[in-house]
């Protein structure tokens, strides 16, 4: 007990110790970039056609963003407004806060990853169990191995763009883009949860194939590994099934490690699939950073990576506080051995 | 018995060449690399103006690979995006391994306070995916060279390798070989370089080729997010150029898929290499993928 006392305090101490630093980084990264931090602002004003020497605009602003205090008083008050909630506004769309702007957009996100994380996850393993179970009889069996590594290579974009062009310009069988038809509005109707399974069904595949391919061989090898164990041997002495032994005894060791796996994967969430988001113009915590870059938002871009740093660093802790309960074998020493 | 003696003799480099995965692994890496360096011969600098041959041309003789809506040869501009990619993915590869070996080297041969603390940095950047950060500073540094991003990228690949290294200082540090020169009375950098360097570096190896992947990855992640270098040309980049000018659209697939495919046979070269420095280092891997 005291012993699983010191490894959760020595894990918080690193929980704390990611967010203060990714704060931090986040804070002075802006401020040790030369040119004046609002230098975007400015120019986006100038691109709309306004004037922007106006000397009393510039003080305005200054004063808005806390510019004209000493940087220590700068990040105090951006600790406290952290702490609070309160991520600022957004430039490109004024008014609206950086939070609201979060919110309508992770849903998104969380739906689709978490879905295909866990299809992917369950097809997987299983598919893994077996092969691993069996072995390579057949020639389909034995190319499945090489085609997942070829898989689980490919980053999700690049078969995101490899389905575009198939499903979605060659066999236009799937729209293009977007999350839910232009025009229909978000509501709760069999319509309307159809078009989004539309919609979402490109970019969850382009996720599922590629990580598909990864539970896959882990999954194959936790099996093959256990194969020589003594309670299988057992098992086959007694005389029970093949089936059994496989589901009964082998899958049920292999998936504690494989839900390991799973746990770390669904705490990267949030930050998971940035870039086939933006492929797919899919409304999620991706595109919005995506939006943000190409309008030269900051303080939304800002709000997104302090976002994914916080969900991963609690999904973390999280994961490392549960782990010695679920799994005794573990010692406690397993982030200093690393 | 006689296959291991065999194995022996060969060493490490003549026991990677004779793994197959590092063979044909290193094998269409260098086949990319020479058609990139040889196709740069040919290339006149005017060529790789826009407007240097008629827009939209399909694939046909004369080697271009076709050419983009803006009238540029997909070859030309392949010839300088590999080279250029590779630089990243070497630049940086270079440079997180070496932070990443002298964080990890001092963590683990000193031990205490400066462990600890150290300890607590590598875990908290291991557990932040670093394309965060480095969508944070690239939209604030816009228009960054080749060079730069490298450089930036570099600069967040260091954790792997240092948790890495650190662990494999723990472990050899309690060797006899290492007390032995300890008690020979060697100083702390000779026994650095000279006992324990050589049992590190075939490791660095493969994590190089690691760090590698992961920086060629993360600079077409940060392309396609239009933060890549603007006035170059790399994999992402066309990548990135040709979706946003809808060349799917357009049916110009000759655009999207030359860079696609690259940099599929790419990683799964490197990949290859790797599993194939794992396979030598580790023996016990061998059967298994």
């Amino acid at each position: 007990m005291i012993a699983y006392l010191r490894y959760l305090s020595e894990r918080f101490v690193i929980f704390v110790a990611t967010i203060f630093i990714s704060i931090t980084i986040v804070f002075f990264v802006p401020r040790l970039v030369p040119g004046h931090p609002l230098t975007a602002v400015f120019s986006r004003m100038a691109a709309a056609g306004g004037r922007v020497n106006a000397p009393q605009l510039i003080e305005e602003y200054n004063r808005l963003f806390g510019l004209d205090k000493s940087l220590w008083e700068q990040y105090v008050r951006f600790l406290r407004e952290l702490a609070r909630g309160n991520l600022g506004y957004s430039i490109g769309n004024f008014p609206a806060h950086v939070s609201d702007m979060l919110r309508s957009a992770v849903p998104w996100t969380i739906g689709l990853l978490t879905l295909t994380t866990l299809i992917s996850w369950v097809l997987g393993s299983l598919i893994g169990a077996v092969v691993g179970w069996r072995g390579g009889k057949s020639r389909f069996i034995q190319a499945l191995v090489p085609a997942a590594l070829v898989l689980y290579t490919i980053p999700y974009y690049i078969l995101a763009i490899i389905l575009i062009f198939l499903f979605a310009f060659q066999w236009p069988i799937f729209p293009l883009s977007g999350a839910y038809s232009v025009g229909l509005r978000p509501e709760l109707s069999l319509d309307f949860a159809l078009d989004v399974l539309r919609h979402g069904t490109l970019p969850a595949l382009s996720i599922i194939l590629v990580s598909l391919g990864w539970w896959f061989l882990s999954m194959r090898s936790l099996i093959t590994s256990l194969k020589g164990e003594d309670y299988i041997l057992q098992a086959e002495a007694k005389g029970l099934s093949d089936r059994r032994i496989l589901w009964g005894y082998a899958f049920r060791n292999a998936l504690l490690p494989q839900a390991t796996g799973l746990a770390i994967s669904l705490g990267r969430i949030v930050g998971g699939a940035l870039i086939t988001e933006v492929i797919f113009a899919y409304p999620g915590l991706g595109w919005l950073i995506y939006n943000s870059i190409t309008s030269i938002d900051f303080p939304v871009i800002q709000g997104g990576v302090l976002l994914i740093v916080f969900a991963v660093a609690l999904a973390n802790f999280v994961i490392d506080m549960a782990y010695p309960l679920i799994d005794p074998r573990i010692r406690y020493e397993r982030a200093g051995r690393g | 018995m006689a296959e291991v003696r065999v194995e022996a003799q060969r060493g490490y480099a003549g026991e990677l060449l004779h793994n197959r995965k590092f063979f044909i692994g290193t094998i269409i890496f260098l086949a990319l690399l020479a058609a990139a360096v040889v196709g740069n011969f040919f290339v006149d600098p005017v060529q790789r103006r826009t407007g240097s041959f008629p827009a939209r041309l399909p694939p046909g003789p004369g080697g271009l690979l076709g050419t983009d809506s803006l009238g540029r040869s997909v070859a030309i501009q392949m010839s300088e995006a590999v080279p250029n990619s590779l630089q990243v993915g070497l630049i940086a590869a270079f440079l997180g391994t070496l932070l990443g070996a002298l964080i990890g080297f001092t963590s683990g041969y000193f031990g205490g306070v400066v462990d600890a603390v150290l300890r607590i940095l590598i875990d908290v950047f291991l557990s932040v995916p670093s394309l965060v950060f480095l969508i944070l500073i690239a939209s604030l540094v816009r228009g960054l060279g080749v060079q730069t991003m490298a450089l930036i990228i570099g600069a967040f690949a260091w954790p792997s390798p240092a948790r890495q290294v650190r662990a494999q200082v723990l472990s050899l540090k309690e060797r006899a070989f290492v007390q032995i020169a300890r008690l020979s009375g060697m100083s702390g950098l000779e026994i650095i370089f000279r006992e324990l360097m050589p049992h590190m570096l075939q490791w660095l190896g493969a994590n190089f080729v690691n760090a590698f992947i992961a920086a060629i990855l993360a600079e077409s992640g940060l392309s396609l997010l239009g933060l890549g270098p603007q006035k170059e040309m790399t994999l992402g980049m066309m990548i990135y150029w040709a979706l946003s000018f809808s060349a799917i659209l357009q049916n110009l697939w000759w655009w999207w898929l030359t860079p696609i495919l690259t940099l599929m046979c790419l990683f799964l070269s490197l990949y290859l290499v790797h599993l194939g420095f794992d396979e030598v280092s580790n023996p016990r891997l061998r059967s298994q993928v």
